[in-house]
């Protein structure tokens, strides 16, 4: 008796085996009709899930699109907290290359890409170099998330400039001139001395393309990591490095640069500009529209020829280094514990090619033609005024452009400007960009990264970054500033040069 | 002598509650007896099991090397790794020096301070006044701090910030009040003052309305002034609630305040504005090392318990009732 049940418990057991594998052998086991997707949005908002625009990106896709949009500012924990939980999405946003995920990807957590992207049309990426500097190492652990290399520029008061008659700045030279003439010769006739040059908000991190970072590129002190006698030191071990520090210090002690640049804050970025008390901003060139519109808004007659801007400046030796980011904002990993098998990863990625396919990138950049948008010689024209499902769509975009990948170049339409004024500036400034990118100085340590780093380069770089501010007010002087940098190396910086120039001999093959 | 008082009691408990005969089986009776009030127990008990206890368990990353998408239990173990780490770390002495600081200034000056304002406020004999002003000074308790590190970013603004110019003027001084190293502490020590003091007179007034006021009139009559009569009948009057006020504040010592302090901190005063708490953000959620600030917060609650067990064990030793 005791034993005919054993052998009856046996024979389900068997059974049920053999079921289970010959399930696995096609994997239909995971529903990969609904594709779950988590990304961070940055509007007041996140879309609906029965907006219009998610209605056509399903249409356009074949999928059920299953989104979780999740607030900008807490984005990184609740990325760590899902990986953490039993509901994982099939896609995930990942923002950068930051100790958390780079752990979670050693870890395992993330499908390697580096030879499957090539297989998809559009995820085949034209920009080979912006791919290795997402990858891990050479580990490619997600589609990423293209974005305009070269985007430095240095933006200023026309009125202003051409009050004083001067030339628009072509070098540091001409941009220390222009700022000492903000400063000191009464830029807005008012016969007061209350205006300065260049405005710097509280921006000191290394490496986050702060303006600090922007002159010591196009000082030529490299960007982030450089290469000095065959090897890669950190841009802050050139001597360039130093020059540049010196020629901001020279501005700030000569007040030609917001006095409480330290502490001053970056929300408030354009407000001395508008108001006419600093004259310079040094930072992305999309600032240039943003400022534009604060002088249409105060005076819809008068705004044209108040804002002018250049890219990326000559350095002292004459020659241009344009400073480039990386190329990418994050990218879109695929992680292992929901997508199982090869055959789930290929219904993935022939989803995530779809999404990168022109029409879908016209749907999540450029929104619904006919409901926010009419096509004009090429250019995206919003429909103005804008209908209740126009305004529906165009908040939804901004926050549906986030899984945008664009890997293969933007193959959106260019967003129309209101006015020809703004066409002009735009066009201007694409082509400012593009001339920039012809002589951009990449990082070349983009794609590693060193265990070291990992486990404390934040700690690390602010040692440096803290002193950097330190002395340009004045708090330590040079001989500090190369303590620091000293401090730097024996806290575990030197570990840090090791590691990178290991993987970079490593890869050079 | 101890053991007839033992006996004698016994029996007299039992006799309160009907059926206990054997102490052994007291309690079974006891909870029987009471059921419905342990009832009542259970959501407390229940709340505290599972949001208060329950996620302790989280705690155990301290001794691994947690990665997320490993999980709390997946994670392998790396002993006492990270203390090893945190102490023989160059920050550690500089957090510890900063943390401890902050801590014995704000309780240092901020603590006795809001006893001072009780005292005072108690000595207003016009009831509106006081009701005003108690209304007036529990106010900046209920703005958030960054609100109250907005308002010290534009009264200190440099150069055109009104309390930049007194201060400077006061000490004929020119410096960035909100990036000087040496104006960090003060500044700190201000806001909490001005946010918290009049919160926390509260309970020092319901302790003061309790006072005897026999004894007043008794030392009016004996001749004694305002002064000898806060020192001699009011403050002894308040002591065993200043003691336990001072436990609790011992407790929260180290609680340095996250918010104001990252909302304060720059590049320029950095050296001395980390803290434990900042450190635990910026090298947790920043840089993604969860087990080695876990570690960190864990060190900092154990000092927190040693120093409110110091202090309630002192407080015995001094003949003063102490919390537990």
């Amino acid at each position: 008796m005791i034993r005919r049940k054993h052998t009856l418990a046996a024979a389900v057991v068997v059974s049920a085996a053999l079921a289970l594998t010959a399930c696995g052998g096609e994997a239909p086991a995971s529903d990969l009709s609904s594709v779950k997707i988590m990304a961070p949005f940055l509007e007041a908002q996140p879309p609906t899930a029965d907006g219009a625009v998610q209605k056509k990106l399903e249409e356009l896709t074949g999928k059920d699109v299953n989104i979780t949009w999740t607030p900008n500012a807490s984005y990184e924990d609740k990325m760590n907290i899902t990986l953490a939980s039993s509901e994982i999405p099939h896609v995930l946003v990942v923002q950068g290359k930051t100790p958390g995920f780079v752990k979670n990807a050693e870890a395992g957590a993330f499908w390697d890409l580096t030879d499957k992207l090539n297989d998809y049309p559009n995820l085949k990426t034209t920009f080979p170099e912006v791919q290795q500097n997402a990858s891990v190492n050479g580990k490619v652990y997600g589609v990423y998330r293209g974005r305009n290399p070269i985007r430095a520029a240095v933006m200023f008061r026309q009125d202003w400039l051409d009050k004083l008659g001067l030339k628009a700045p072509e070098t540091t030279e001409d941009l220390y001139k222009v700022a000492k003439a903000f400063t000191e010769q009464d830029p807005d006739g008012n016969g007061q001395n209350d205006t300065y040059g260049i405005t710097i908000p509280k921006w000191g991190a290394l490496g986050t393309n702060s303006p600090y970072d922007l002159i010591e590129t196009w000082y030529g002190a490299g960007n982030r990591w450089t290469e000095r006698d065959g090897k890669l030191v950190p841009s802050f071990e050139t001597d360039e490095f130093l020059e540049a520090n010196r020629f901001i210090k020279k501005m700030v002690d000569e007040k030609l640069i917001n006095p409480d640049f330290a502490t001053f804050d970056g929300t408030k970025w354009n407000e001395p500009f508008f108001n006419g008390k600093g004259g310079i901003i040094v930072d992305v060139d999309s600032r240039v529209s943003v400022l534009i519109n604060l002088f249409k808004q105060a005076n819809p007659n008068d705004f044209e020829n108040k804002v002018g801007f250049v890219g990326s400046l000559k350095g002292p030796d004459g020659e241009l280094h344009a400073h480039p980011t990386d190329g990418y904002s994050g990218f879109l990993a695929i992680p292992k514990s929901s997508v199982k098998t090869e055959a789930d990863l290929k219904n993935v990625l022939s989803f995530l090619d779809k999404l990168n396919s022109k029409e879908v990138a016209v749907l999540m950049n450029n929104g619904i033609e006919g409901v926010n948008f009419t096509l004009e010689e090429g250019l995206a024209a919003t429909i103005k005024p804008e209908t209740p499902e126009g305004k529906v769509v165009n908040t939804d975009i901004k926050s549906f452009a986030q899984l945008g990948t664009n890997v293969t170049g933007n193959n959106f339409y260019p967003v129309k400007q209101a006015s020809e004024y703004e066409q002009k500036v735009f066009d201007d400034r694409v082509a400012v960009m593009a001339e920039d990118l012809k002589s951009a100085v990449y990082n070349p340590a983009a794609a590693f990264v060193s265990p070291t780093y990992v486990a404390k380069g934040a700690q690390l770089d602010n040692i440096v970054a803290d002193a950097r501010i330190k002395y340009l007010a004045g708090q330590t002087d040079e001989q500090g500033l190369k303590d620091a940098i000293k401090l730097w190396n024996t806290s575990g910086g030197d570990k840090v040069k090791e590691e990178i120039n290991k993987l970079w001999q490593e890869n050079k093959k | 002598m101890t053991a007839p008082v033992v006996e004698a009691k016994a029996p007299g408990r039992a006799a309160t509650k009907p059926p206990a005969p054997a102490r052994r089986r007291g309690f079974a009776v006891h909870f029987a007896h009471y059921k419905w009030l342990y009832l009542l127990l259970l959501p407390g008990v229940l709340y505290f099991a599972i949001f208060r206890y329950g996620p302790m368990y989280g705690v155990s990353i301290a001794f691994k090397d947690y990665v997320p998408f490993l999980g709390v239990n997946g994670s392998p173990w790396v002993g006492v790794q990270h203390f090893q780490d945190f102490f023989a770390n160059p920050d550690f002495p500089r957090l510890l020096g900063n943390t401890l600081i902050l801590a014995f200034l704000n309780l240092g000056i901020a603590f006795p301070l809001t006893i001072v304002l009780a005292l005072l406020l108690n000595e207003v004999r016009l009831s509106v006044l006081k009701r005003t002003v108690q209304t007036l000074v529990y106010i900046p308790h209920f703005l958030s701090w960054t609100i109250v590190a907005s308002l010290s970013f534009l009264l200190f603004a440099l150069d055109i910030g009104p309390l930049f110019q007194f201060v400077n003027g006061l000490f004929g001084t020119n410096v960035d009040i909100l990036s000087d190293p040496n104006w960090f502490r003060p500044l700190i020590v201000l806001q909490e003052i001005w946010k918290n003091t009049g919160w926390g007179t509260i309970i020092f007034l319901a302790a003061l309305a309790t006072v005897d006021q026999d004894q007043y009139e008794a030392a009016i009559i004996d001749g004694a002034g305002r002064f000898r009569r806060v020192w001699h009948i009011t403050l002894p009057g308040i002591r065993s609630t200043i003691i336990v006020m001072l436990i609790l504040a011992i407790g929260q010592m180290l609680n340095t305040g996250f918010e104001q302090i990252y909302l304060m901190t720059n590049a320029l005063n950095r050296s001395v504005a980390d803290v434990f708490d900042t450190y635990v953000y910026f090298v947790g959620i920043t840089q993604g090392a969860y087990s080695y600030s876990t570690a960190v917060g864990l060190f900092k609650s154990l000092v927190g318990i040693v120093l409110i067990f110091g202090t309630n064990w002192l407080s015995k030793r001094f003949n003063q009732s102490g919390l537990f």
